[in-house]
């Protein structure tokens, strides 16, 4: 049981680190990235009810806080950037191309 | 029940992965975040549980719709990069051998005494590095930011 549910947290890992890998908009990054941070708290969360290791569960809490609020950060410096460039892909946003 | 939930997590991310429309896919990660949250309440851990659904997927959501709404809902078709599948599939292998290597360590581990935590006191540089890293990482965005923005301008002018 603990073994096949961690086994589902590196399924979402490995679909996060493709997403990351592939995708060309913010958007779906930005998603990817959200569940590579979300697989972490998952194996965190595993291991602590399995294993008893208690004190992943404030790990888990502290990776939630920064997951947001880089989330927020994140998405205000690309909506800054997409207002002076108008570019929506972050592959485009360098000064060649802008 | 919980595989089930976890279950429907993997499909609701692969969803907002793969449907093309901008909305239904933020409403698809928005409830695998969910789903997530049910399962750590089922896990017992109804604190985290809570913490997920509420402060994460609540301040997600609000700041996905609050992005498109100033973005806007076009994007470019996503490249087909069949090395990036590969490489996931390989990391995904390598982190399962990795871990049925080393299960029977990790439940040993797990069980022997240890002294009492001391997250914040002993390892302290740990968490030095960590924030060396997001500062360093914010500075190197503000300074490429600032090459985006002079360019813009001597283009301008």
């Amino acid at each position: 049981m603990f073994e096949t549910q961690m086994i589902f947290a590196f399924g979402l890992f490995a679909l996060g680190l493709y997403g990351v890998s592939s995708r060309r908009d913010f958007l779906r990054i930005f998603f990817s990235m959200e569940m590579l941070l979300n697989s972490i708290i998952l194996m965190l969360a595993i291991t602590a009810h399995y294993l008893g290791m208690t004190q992943n569960i404030v790990l888990a809490y502290m990776i939630i806080i920064i997951a947001t609020l880089e989330a927020a950060a994140g998405l205000l410096i690309f909506a800054a950037a997409n207002k002076i460039t108008k570019v929506v892909s972050p592959d485009e946003l360098n000064s060649e191309k802008v | 029940m919980n595989i089930i939930l976890l279950s429907l997590a993997l499909l609701l991310a692969v969803g907002s992965l793969v449907i093309k429309k901008t909305v239904p896919s933020i409403i698809s990660f928005i409830l695998m975040m969910f789903v997530l949250g049910l399962y750590y309440i089922n896990l017992d851990a109804k604190l985290l549980g809570l913490f997920q659904i509420f402060i994460y997927t609540g301040g997600i959501m609000v700041l996905m719709l609050f992005g498109v709404t100033i973005i806007g809902t076009e994007y470019p078709q996503a490249k087909m990069r069949p090395w990036s599948a590969f490489s996931a599939f390989l990391v995904f292998v390598a982190l399962v051998v990795l871990f049925m290597k080393h299960a029977d360590t990790l439940t040993l581990v797990a069980t022997s005494k240890t002294e009492d935590i001391n997250l914040f006191s002993a390892q302290y540089s740990d968490f030095v590095i960590i924030f060396a890293l997001i500062g360093s990482s914010l500075l190197y965005g503000t300074i490429k930011m600032s090459g985006v923005l002079k360019a813009r301008r001597s283009k301008n002018v």
